[in-house]
């Protein structure tokens, strides 16, 4: 990509943001919007994302177990999901679901909407398409990324148990304290707001490029891949400053 | 005030890179009559809506709408102002999500609190009548025609009594039959309403039937703008030759402006 073209997306979408946050969320959102929003980004969601959440806590206990058995530290799975998954993979792989499923859905709404004038439209009858379109999107995902966050957490660590305990026999009660021994409530704590973090992300970026996209049915294609890639990006960059700040 | 102009372009100029689509372009439109800006496609027709209604701000110039400056004034004074204007879009601009009686009652939702849901119904209904749409309430936009699309979209323009209405391309993907029953509705709805209408088209013979002024943007400028009986006898030939419909361009494309600025003024 040309710099000069990323230095003025950049500036694109940081206007995009300084006037959602000065215009969309100085009133009450619309109106019952809020929570459908949050009811659809998290029922969409939540099925695939214990799917993953729950493989990717089976893989860490094979890998751990497989890594630390020639040292004979079988019992450090639970540790080494406690600090891989809890305080890294849970939040991120929920912040894919999410971008996945959520995101690419409000990226495409808002390319068709911008495609067929409908935002326009919105703007020409005096109601501002930043409060009417984002904010619901912003306060929705919002309130459902940490109960996602969470859930990924504990569908990951009961998967992880299950498969240290039936599959590989390491002991139950030892595996479980090896987790809690290394996992606070603080790494919960910081896994909501790395979520909190990703869901803004994710809902500002998507929207961004939906609101900015090319007419047609291959500007609502590009719009919402670009809006994925996007969005995933930043997460995972934004997911290493927050790990950074909070447990350097 | 009958001589009271609504809109106003003073030298307004605008460009999209190296593109110039208004190049100094003045005129006023009056109250409560229509007004119809015509153009080939490419002219800057939509443009000039999209300033009027403060989507794009002019790079020179001003554009006042109902004493709005619509380029500079700040957020909310826009937004006033186009609660006072209705618009029709190409396409309806429906959205598809909702009913007919919901799209059309979307503005009284959105800023007429005050309304009960009986009231709206009621105002939906009437509204529903005059486009000629009677017992279309309950309706899905995504089955409409063409033409029923417009005929919601003009409901919705004019639902919450708007003091000037924009067309753009009302006539645009509609069959001869539909298009001239739309040219109709028009003229009807500005005889019963006596509001100011704006219409942007590419269809001369509709558009002479419908308004009272009209003019001709041509290479980013207004080449012509007068009453409609003093425009058809013009003796700008670009006006004429879009008026004849045989336009006939050189193998270069268009003729510069510069060869017909001297005819017409």
């Amino acid at each position: 990509m040309n710099p000069l073209n990323w230095l003025r997306s950049l500036g694109q979408f940081t206007y995009f943001c300084m006037t959602f946050f000065r215009t969309g969320l100085t009133r009450r959102p619309p109106e019952g919007e809020v929570f459908k929003e949050a009811y659809n980004i998290g029922v969409r969601s939540l099925p695939i994302l214990m799917i993953i959440a729950a493989f990717v806590g089976t893989n860490l206990t094979l890998q751990g177990h497989h890594a630390f058995e020639p040292i004979g530290g079988q019992n450090l799975v639970g540790m080494f999901v406690g600090l891989a998954g809890v305080r890294e993979l849970a939040p991120i792989i929920a912040a894919a679901m999410v971008a996945a499923k959520a995101g690419t859905e409000m990226a495409s709404q808002v390319a068709v909407m911008r495609s067929r004038e409908q935002i326009d439209a919105l703007e020409v009858m005096g109601v501002n398409s930043y409060w009417y379109l984002i904010t619901p999107r912003f306060l929705g995902i919002l309130l459902v990324m940490p109960v996602l966050t969470t859930l990924a957490i504990y569908g990951m660590l009961a998967s992880a148990y299950a498969v240290a305990v039936f599959q590989l026999g390491l002991n139950g009660p030892e595996f479980i304290e090896f987790v809690f021994n290394v996992t606070e409530i603080r790494d919960l704590l910081i896994g909501n707001i790395k979520a909190l973090f990703f869901g803004a992300v994710i809902c500002l970026v998507c929207c961004y490029h939906g609101y900015h996209s090319d007419p047609g049915p291959k500007g609502v294609g590009s719009a919402t891949n670009r809006a994925v890639v996007t969005a995933a990006v930043a997460c995972v960059m934004l997911n290493y400053l927050i790990s950074e700040i909070a447990y350097a | 005030m009958p001589n009271e102009n609504v809109i106003e372009f003073q030298d307004v100029s605008k460009a999209f890179g190296d593109n110039v689509i208004l190049d100094g372009v003045s005129f006023a439109i009056p109250r409560g009559q229509t007004t119809a800006i015509i153009g080939h496609s490419g002219a800057g027709k939509s443009v000039i809506l999209k300033h009027i209604v403060g989507l794009l701000k002019p790079d020179k110039g001003r554009v006042m709408v109902m004493g709005c400056d619509m380029a500079s004034a700040p957020l909310n004074e826009i937004y006033a102002t186009r609660k006072r204007m209705g618009m029709l879009f190409q396409n309806g601009a429906l959205f598809e999500s909702m009913s007919v009686a919901e799209n059309v009652a979307f503005p009284l939702t959105q800023h007429r609190k005050d309304m009960s849901a009986e009231e709206r119904a009621e105002r939906v209904a009437t509204v529903l009548q005059q486009v000629e749409l009677p017992g279309f309430q309950e309706r899905s936009v995504v089955g409409l025609s063409g033409g029923q699309r417009k005929r919601v979209g003009l409901a919705r323009a004019i639902i919450a009594s708007p003091e000037v209405v924009l067309f753009d391309e009302p006539n645009s993907g509609l069959d001869p039959v539909t298009s001239e029953a739309i040219d109709e509705l028009t003229l009807h709805l500005q005889r019963l309403l006596h509001i100011t209408f704006v219409i942007i088209s590419h269809d001369i013979v509709g558009t002479l039937k419908v308004a009272d002024r009209v003019g001709m943007l041509y290479q980013g400028k207004l080449i012509e703008y007068d009453e409609v009986s003093r425009f058809i006898r013009t003796e700008n030939p670009i006006v004429n030759a879009f008026l004849k419909r045989n336009v006939q361009l050189p193998s270069g494309g268009l003729p510069a402006i510069e060869e017909f600025v001297g005819e017409s003024s």
